[in-house]
């Protein structure tokens, strides 16, 4: 099988780091974007299976990244990952797949990657 | 009867009229100046009735009995010279010079016949006419320290002693020259007339007339009265109210005192000569105990245990009325005279309207001041919840990377043991624990700033060192930092929050500038302080912010806090810090987009001693 890959979108570098090393471990693809703008641009060149998406970041965030895909008439699963109290509902606000509050546990991050990569 | 005599029969009338209405007026409120005012057209009613006497019996006056009349004419200047000191204050040199006058006057009508020797006639036109005109004067200057009401008093009873003085003065000079114009005659008639008139407007001015005379400053008060709630502070509210209220009733003072449930005390404005007095104390206490009006028109009389208070702060004449709105008690109104004879009794009742007008004004403040004291709490609150969603937001990312990065490497070293550790993932994790610590370390110095406890050992530092080396830390590639500062400035310093404060300020200008723009710090010794100034070209300051900067969990209304992320308590570690110094802490800002300039003062040690201390 292909190898999925996921964007990691957020404005903490340390953060997009461990992210994508977790993920390379387990053989998934990985492209990494600071904002939303980057992100909007790798998805327009990578196509991921996936979007692990930070919301508050500087230029363009979440939720301008969001709109910015319904502007472009792609459709991603997108799996929103803040440290706010209120990921879940701005994950219903921007209609994503599923939603992963920081911090995780590494298990959790990637179950729930699998979990979206599998149903994409 | 020709028109001369109904004059004459008018301004005798008149007087006769005058005299009954103050004498009812000094029966149902005994004052000396009631009784001054009484006495005074007393007489001019008695000499009245003796022209009428002799012109029934159709009997011309003997010699004695022209003395007696004459003697009571003269009283005439120094009864007013006593009205004068009942309404003003007179020296004691003016009422004895008087009294002697009126003997000497006496002296000589009874000693020479008449036709008295021309001396005599001048000595006596001189005597009266020296005192009505003191009195006109002393009116007229009474006049103008006045207000309102007393004012146009005061101004009354001048008019009438200058009529007077000239009425006098033309039946001098008929008197000297035989075969007198009728002209005159009617002249002095007309002007004693007048004269009557003016003072019984200005001594015992009948209740519609003090109304009248009260209108335009009572119109002033109410149309100010609308715009009164909204002043800045309660302070000046009741100062316009005070102000107010004395103009009204033609009073020296007004005080409002606000009562305080509390303390069981009614409280006074600083300018009032008490700040406070119990609520069965004194007169206003009395109107605020009986909640009724009240006057008294002998403090030292009615208020015995505080005769000395209200002698020194020339309070002689009180009243007081309360003011309550719907029942609630909120305090007293008291207007203050140094003379008793400036109220009468129906202005009582306008005191009473003024304090209700006055109760309307401060409920509709303290409703005010009581939706600002929630919105502010609402205001409080929702920074508390910003902050505290900040610092969870601020903990967790960190926090996240350590989890993660910890448990990779678990894994990874479960997997293989033989493989080599991972520096990077070490290091990383390191770097994210230190980040970690400085949050925690932040908040916990948030409640040593609190405490007052966050600057402990001081010893003797050189500031532009501390700088220096913060200054080459904060130095990157996006963002130069420069230095600009003379050699050496040295003061006691606790070096560790030193270095914070400059840390947080240049960590501050990074974060809020431009890549590109530089950040200068300078540092000046100016006397027994150190200036240090951080300016950077970054986002710049709102004018509406600058003062709340430093504040707890504050941050400019201009950050995206979507951008920029921090709990708000960095400034505020700041202010802690050199504060604890004995300095201080201020921004400026030309705007948004104009930069900023944070400016630090701390205490330094002075120029001599550093000389001193580089010699040793």
């Amino acid at each position: 099988m292909n190898h999925p890959s996921v964007l990691v979108v957020d404005d903490d570098s340390s953060i997009r780091r461990i992210v994508a090393e977790i993920l390379l471990m387990e053989e998934y693809e990985v492209v990494t974007a600071p904002n939303g703008a980057e992100a909007l641009l790798a998805v327009e060149h990578e196509r991921p299976a996936l979007v692990l998406l930070d919301m508050r970041m500087p230029v363009l965030d979440g939720w301008g990244f969001v709109q910015g895909l319904k502007e472009r008439h792609i459709e991603v699963p997108i799996l929103v990952m803040t440290a706010a109290q209120d990921t879940a509902r701005w994950a219903a606000e921007v209609g994503a797949a599923g939603h992963l509050a920081k911090p995780f546990d590494m298990s959790e991050l990637l179950s729930a990657v699998e979990r979206l990569c599998r149903a994409g | 009867m020709s028109a001369y005599q109904l004059l004459q029969l008018a301004s005798q009338l008149l007087f006769v009229f005058v005299a009954v209405a103050v004498t009812l007026q000094m029966i149902h409120r005994p004052l000396k100046a009631s009784l001054d005012t009484a006495l005074l057209f007393a007489v001019v009613a008695f000499l009245v009735a003796i022209g009428w006497l002799h012109e029934i019996n159709g009997v011309k006056a003997g010699r004695w009995e022209n003395a007696v009349t004459g003697s009571l004419l003269m009283a005439i200047p120094y009864m007013l010279v006593r009205l004068v000191d009942d309404f003003t204050t007179t020296r004691r040199a003016i009422l004895g010079a008087a009294a002697v006058g009126l003997a000497a006057s006496i002296v000589s009508l009874f000693v020479f016949p008449p036709p008295y020797p021309g001396a005599v006639v001048l000595v006596l036109v001189a005597y009266f006419m020296g005192f009505t005109t003191y009195v006109a004067v002393a009116f007229v200057k009474a006049s103008r320290g006045a207000s309102g009401v007393t004012r146009r008093r005061m101004n009354a009873v001048a008019a009438g002693s200058l009529f007077l003085g000239v009425a006098i003065l033309l039946a001098g000079i008929s008197a000297a020259t035989p075969g007198a114009a009728k002209v005159e005659s009617i002249i002095i008639s007309l002007f004693t007339l007048l004269s009557g008139i003016f003072f019984f407007l200005g001594f015992a001015p009948p209740v519609w007339l003090r109304r009248a005379w009260q209108e335009p400053e009572v119109r002033g008060f109410l149309a100010r009265a609308a715009s009164l709630p909204r002043m800045p502070d309660l302070g000046e509210i009741m100062q316009e109210l005070e102000r107010g209220t004395a103009s009204s009733l033609g009073a020296a003072n007004a005080a409002i005192g606000l009562w305080d449930a509390e303390a069981g005390l009614l409280r006074y404005n600083a300018s009032h000569f008490l700040r406070e007095s119990g609520a069965d104390q004194m007169i206003g206490g009395r109107a605020f105990i009986s909640q009724k009006p009240v006057f008294s028109d002998n403090t030292e009389r009615d208020d015995p245990a505080h005769a000395d208070l209200y002698r020194q702060s020339g309070a002689r004449a009180v009243m007081a009325a309360p003011i309550t709105s719907d029942g609630k008690r909120l305090g007293i109104l008291a207007v203050y005279a140094a003379h008793a004879p400036v109220f009468a009794d129906d202005d009582l009742l306008l005191l009473s309207l003024l304090a209700n007008q006055a109760a309307v004004i401060l409920e509709s403040r303290i409703l005010i001041d009581e939706a600002a004291r929630v919105k502010a709490m609402e205001e409080t609150t929702r920074l508390k919840d910003d902050f505290l969603s900040a610092a969870a937001h601020d903990l967790k990312t960190p926090l996240t990377t350590i989890v993660a990065q910890a448990q990779l490497l678990e894994r990874r070293a479960r997997r293989n043991p033989e493989e080599p550790a991972n520096l990077d993932g070490i290091e990383s994790l390191v770097s994210e624990s230190q980040r970690l610590k400085r949050l925690v370390l932040e908040l916990l110095d948030v409640a040593r700033v609190e405490q007052g406890r966050l600057v402990n050992y001081r010893e003797n530092l050189d500031l532009i060192e501390l700088a220096r080396e913060v200054c080459e830390r904060h130095s990157t590639d996006l963002h130069r930092t420069v230095l600009d500062a003379p050699g050496r400035l040295v003061g006691s310093y606790d070096g560790a929050r030193i270095v914070q404060l400059i840390d947080n300020l240049l960590e501050n200008a990074a974060k809020y500038s431009p890549a590109g723009g530089e950040i200068r710090v300078r540092i000046r010794q100016d006397g027994a302080s150190a200036r240090l100034t951080v300016t950077d070209a970054g986002i710049g300051i709102p004018a509406a912010d600058l003062t709340h900067l430093f504040d707890r969990f504050h941050r400019g209304s201009n950050v995206d806090d979507r951008r920029f992320s921090g709990m708000g308590l960095g400034l505020f570690i700041c202010r802690g810090i050199v504060e604890q110094h004995g300095g201080s802490i201020w921004a400026t800002s030309a705007g948004v987009g104009q930069g900023s300039a944070f400016h630090v003062v701390l205490p330094a040690a002075e120029l001599i001693s550093l000389v001193v201390e580089q010699a040793g």
